[in-house]
């Protein structure tokens, strides 16, 4: 096993040095100078000059990328040119909002999507399945934004049974143990705040959610249709078996393996999503700091992100390549 | 022939997504010449008016008719969306039928960079490309484009892969046959199977990330009708006057919604066996 | 396996350490929620460069040593001074201090720490530099008089003296904190800084020792909420008290005005604005089209100013003349005349004169993001496009459009200014004195020597009537060279719920202070 995650590891090498160039030349194409950003009007050219000494970007490329590197490996990510403050830090402190959010998210997709799609394969072309069909392919083709909208309209405005947005209600405070309100809520015993937490937490999660469980309900249903002609399954129905039984016993055992590469896959499409969610629905997560970065040119900020972003990404693949190997022999001896 | 209409009758949801299609095509190619009004033209004194017999959608908060912006909306939102999946489509292509059949180290770099594209969430690179180049429509489309190739190349890829070995192509390779004529007249000819499915999928995609990219002001600039810019433009009056910003939105939905439809639906003709499961 | 168990003993250990720790419900009534766009940049008068978050809470946690009094704001009245005297040749300006005063870290108030303030806004804070440059020594006369000196004659000083840059920031904390101070501000203002958290919220207490009397709000919440349409919906509610339109962005639709007017639970308070939003031209480009004065002035007579007014903005917005808006002490009333009107006809006839084609101008009209900038440029366009030019709009962030400018790699571009300082300099020195052409938020006006005296001349005449008449003379020249077309200057308008009262909408700067706001 130990063998097996080392080869996966070296594997994503070149693949993480790729990522590394995208990042680093991604703002180096920005048009703009953002040494002049930041001083604001009435600098001089010293202080630009002097600036740009300390932002790096007064020496050659591949030095610039030699520094970069060299200060990734230190967790290094720059100072962010609007606040000044370590953009290490600054992403970190946003980071558990966004996985509270994308991991409930997941989630409650699993929870969702998963069952709607053996239903739906067990019964194809039935009313059931087509209901969910039409549900699950109108949740995929929905823009996040208008989703988001739509239900801030209903669920808070016009029945007021959620907040609009925020993250926990501006009158309660919890203590940071984790990072994350909600369990920081329940581990101080500050129930109140856990609770507000909560009911935060339901429309952006729904948003962010009704993709992916949609995009599995579809995948988990096609899946097991074909696994339906594969012919064990066709052996099982000869020998009798009951048709329901043949598709929970074989075909959602053969399909949940691919389903959990396409939780990984879409995962990184959600957290994509986040921005638009985060946005509207004013989540303190990396998100929005994205989005407000690109919006001041905040160099640091911008590739900081965006690294993270595909590093979460990494993570997660990482993370299906290791439950593959633990639910499937046959793969970990292949591959290690 | 007979084929396909036996499976249309079989497959109901494609046929609505033909439909909804047919019905969205018609209105953006007809549309526009039956609508007394032009989509630019202000008339501020009629601004957000409720829908009417003479504006079917209401007014903007220009005074433009909504219901004539999507129509030309509508030309605009799928002409991007074609034009970023031909582009998508040309790279991913190109460089996935290269990787599948030529093999070894031209394989494996490409294959690393598609990883590593694919690394990146879809919408994250896209805004951080739209944000490098700068923003606007062409460079929005660039940027989903560049989104959207990994996952043709990944097609193209296997396709190549799988036929690469069949005995015909062995024989033209043999024969001596330049690897572009081979790669054009085999591999792209018998692959384009998997190919189409995936660029009606990919429609829908290209139009939801430039509307998303619209959305944060990084897509189509004003006065342009464009379903995602006209959704992020009037989202701000959605209290006073919900259609047009809701208008231009479901437009969206309806267009990726028969996109998915006709996709999921070729998707099950081109596999033979889910073809003739479907009882 | 150990991680999980160590996992676990966290979860238990840690209620047992924080016990007691229960945060309370606050007491709402006392409490005041402020929407704001994003995070404060810069929290201490050091390092702020006029970011409007920022500004805001800074009057609210310092005081200035003057400020100007509410509700008119065009008088000056002493805050940590009590009263000054100015020198006759304009350049010495000796303050009496307030006796007693104590910052919120408990020590003293007093000359000294004017001096050090000041002193160190001038050392550290680049936005201010070309005014701070002008002090020249600053001088503790006793613990309670300071004697500030100045190179040349600068009647607009006293008003600078009341920007949130020039805020007296308690020295033992800043000796404390070091480059932590603007994590810890600590002055001697009603309401004392508590935390932030990123992109959640700043939250203020109050001082109960303010030397103007305890406020009566127990606590501030600045509660970041980046988009409009939210905004409104969360005032609507009732999850926030406050909302405030901030420079750039407009805080709720003007269309969504009308019907928040109608809501029983919200008040509006509006009050005219120093802003001014203008089509401007690249002044300092010797050719091309806009080189000629026609040109520029046809495009002045394209736009239909009162359709802008009242279409986009539905009357929150009001008509700019000229260089500085009606409300300046300054204003020229003359201008009112000068001012183009919309005349399409005349602008075709002078494109004619000029021997312009309009088809043959392909403008990129460059504006800021935004829909409020989008639905300005698209109104733009169409007056545009109403003449026969065909314009592209090109929106642009916002770095990037000032790096645009200050390049000079434009023809027009759709942009605004706020004055950071009360007072007609504040518009007219920085947009249009020649030498500063090629720095941010200026007009690039060409060199020319009659203006850029009399702009010079008005900015440092100490005797109030001689100066106005100066500022006249500097109105009408500028209109003369057409730099522009003054679209708008938006009104200030702060949102509130229904039971918040004794809020006062402040001009210049568009900062509030809450000191005298409480709740029903």
């Amino acid at each position: 096993m130990a063998s097996f995650i080392i080869r996966r590891l070296i594997a994503l090498i070149p693949v993480m040095c790729i990522v590394l160039v995208i990042v680093f030349s991604l703002v180096r194409l920005i048009p703009g100078d953002p040494a002049v950003t930041l001083l604001g009007p009435g600098a001089t050219k010293e202080q630009i000059d002097a600036l740009r000494a300390q932002l790096d970007l007064d020496q050659p490329v591949v030095l610039q990328f030699a520094n970069y590197v060299f200060g990734l490996l230190k967790g290094d990510l720059g100072f962010s040119l609007k606040s000044g403050l370590p953009v290490t830090g600054e992403i970190l402190t946003r980071l558990p909002a966004t996985i509270e959010l994308s991991v409930l998210a997941v989630i409650v997709a699993i929870i969702l999507g998963i069952p709607i799609g053996v239903l739906s394969a067990v019964r194809p072309n039935s009313i059931f399945d087509h209901v969910t069909r039409v549900v699950s392919l109108v949740g995929v083709s929905m823009p996040a934004f208008l989703l988001a909208l739509i239900l801030q309209l209903i669920f808070a405005t016009y029945l007021g049974w959620l907040p609009v947005s925020g993250r926990m209600s501006s009158f309660l405070t919890v203590e940071t143990v984790t990072g994350f309100a909600v369990l920081d809520g329940i581990i101080t015993g500050n129930f109140a705040a856990a609770w507000s937490a909560v009911q935060h937490l339901i429309l952006p999660t729904a948003v962010l959610a009704s993709f992916l469980a949609a995009t599995l309900g579809r995948f988990v249903r096609n899946t097991m249709l074909d696994v339906m002609g594969e012919d064990f399954i066709r052996t099982a129905r000869a020998k009798g078996l009951r048709r329901s039984n043949v598709v929970l016993n074989h075909g959602l055992r053969n399909s949940l393996l691919p389903a959990i590469t396409v939780i990984g896959l879409k995962f990184a499409e959600m957290l994509g999503g986040a921005i638009l969610t985060e946005t509207i629905f004013a989540w303190p997560g990396i998100g929005r700091y994205m989005f407000e970065a690109i919006k001041n040119r905040d160099y640091p900020v911008i590739q900081g992100t965006t690294l993270v972003f595909a590093l979460m990404f990494v993570l997660t693949s990482i993370i299906v390549d290791l439950l593959y190997g633990v639910l499937d022999p046959r793969i970990r001896r292949k591959m290690g | 022939m007979l084929e396909l209409l036996i499976f249309l009758r079989r497959n109901k949801l494609a046929v609505v997504g033909l439909v909804i299609l047919v019905a969205l095509v018609g209105l953006i190619t007809i549309g526009p010449l039956v609508s007394p009004y032009t989509p630019t033209k202000l008339d501020i004194l009629h601004k957000l008016d409720a829908p009417t017999l003479a504006h079917w959608l209401g007014t903007d908060a220009f005074g433009r008719d909504v219901m004539t912006r999507i129509m030309y909306g509508g030309r605009a939102t799928l002409a991007i969306g074609v034009g970023v999946v031909a582009i998508a489509f040309v790279i991913g292509v190109f460089f996935g039928m290269l990787a599948g059949f030529v093999g070894g180290w031209p394989d494996s770099i490409i294959m690393r960079i598609v990883d590593a594209i694919l690394a990146f969430p879809a919408l994250v690179l896209a805004i951080a490309l739209a944000a490098a180049f700068g923003p606007s429509l062409q460079n929005a489309m660039l940027a989903v484009a560049i989104t959207l190739a990994p996952q043709f190349a990944r097609v193209a890829r296997s396709q190549a892969l799988s036929i690469s070995v069949k005995p015909y192509v062995e024989a033209a390779v043999s024969l001596g046959l330049p690897t572009h004529r081979i790669l054009l007249r085999y591999i792209f000819v018998n692959g384009l199977g998997p190919l189409l499915v995936q660029s009606t999928l990919a429609l829908g995609s290209a139009i939801l990330q430039t509307a998303s990219l619209g959305f944060l002001g990084l897509g189509a600039q004003p006065p342009l009708a464009e379903w995602g810019a006209d959704v992020s433009a009037n989202l701000q009056f959605v209290r006073s006057a919900a259609w047009v910003a809701l208008a231009p939105g479901m437009a969206i939905l309806l267009a990726v919604l028969s996109f998915n439809l006709i996709g999921d639906s070729l998707a099950d003709w081109f596999n033979p066996r889910r073809r003739n499961e479907l009882d | 396996m150990n991680i999980w168990k160590g996992f676990a003993a966290a979860v238990v250990a840690v209620p047992l350490i924080s016990a007691g720790t229960y945060a309370q419900a606050q007491d709402r009534s006392k409490t005041l929620v402020v929407a704001v766009p994003s995070d404060p940049v810069g929290l201490e008068p050091g390092g702020n460069k006029a970011e409007p978050v920022g500004s805001e809470i800074i009057l609210n946690v310092f005081d200035t040593l003057v400020a100007w009094t509410s509700p008119e704001f065009k008088q000056l009245e002493g805050r940590l001074a009590t009263n000054w005297t100015i020198s006759a040749d304009g350049k010495e300006f000796t303050f009496k201090l307030r006796d007693g005063v104590k910052f919120q870290d408990g020590t003293p108030f007093d000359a000294a720490a004017v001096k050090f303030s000041l002193e160190r806004t001038k050392a550290t804070n680049s936005y201010v530099k070309a005014t701070f440059d002008l002090i020249r020594d600053i001088a503790v006369v006793s613990p309670a008089e300071v004697k500030i000196t100045l190179s040349a004659a600068y009647p607009a000083f006293l008003s600078i003296l009341a920007q949130p840059q020039s805020a007296i920031v308690s020295p033992a904390a800043v000796q404390k904190f070091g480059d932590k101070f603007a994590a810890n501000p600590v002055g001697t203002g009603p309401f004392v800084f508590k935390g932030a958290q990123a992109d959640t919220n700043v939250v203020l207490e109050a001082n109960p020792g303010y030397f103007r009397g305890a406020p009566k709000l127990s606590k501030i919440i600045y509660r970041v909420i980046p988009d409009a349409s939210t905004r409104r919906l969360e005032l609507e509610s009732g999850g926030v008290d406050i909302v405030q339109q901030q420079g750039q962005l407009s805080a709720i639709a003007a269309e969504d005005i009308e019907a928040l007017k109608k809501n029983k639970d919200i008040k509006i308070l509006e009050t005219s604005s120093q802003i001014i939003r203008q089509l401007e031209f690249n002044n300092n480009k010797k050719d091309g089209p806009f080189a000629n004065v026609k040109v520029r002035q046809a495009i002045t007579h394209a736009i239909d100013y009162d359709g802008l007014l009242n279409g986009v903005f539905g009357g929150t917005a009001e008509r700019v003349y000229g260089p500085l808006t009606t409300n300046s002490w300054a204003f020229n009333p003359k201008m009112k005349e000068l001012a183009p009107k919309y005349d399409p006809a005349l602008a075709k006839k002078l494109l004619a004169e000029a021997k312009v084609d309009p088809s043959s101008l392909d403008l990129k009209l460059y504006s800021f993001q935004g829909p409020l900038w989008g639905a300005v440029a698209t109104f733009v366009q169409a007056n545009l496009a109403d003449i026969g030019i065909n314009a592209t709009i090109q929106q642009t962030e916002f770095p990037a459009l000032r790096a645009l400018q200050t390049s000079g790699q434009f023809d027009v571009a759709l942009d605004g200014r706020q004055p950071w300082y009360n007072d007609p300099d504040a518009h007219i020195t920085i947009g249009y004195l020649s030498p500063l052409a090629n720095t941010a938020m200026t007009f690039r006006m060409p060199e020319d020597k009659v203006l850029d005296d009399l702009i010079l001349k008005a900015q440092q005449t100490s005797d109030l009537e001689a100066r106005k008449q100066l500022y006249f003379q500097v109105q009408e020249e500028i209109a003369k060279k057409v730099p522009g077309a003054y679209l708008f200057s938006p009104k200030l308008i702060v949102f509130e719920r229904a039971n918040v009262e004794g809020l006062v909408v402040n001009s210049a700067p568009p900062l509030n202070e809450y000191w005298s706001v409480s709740k029903k």
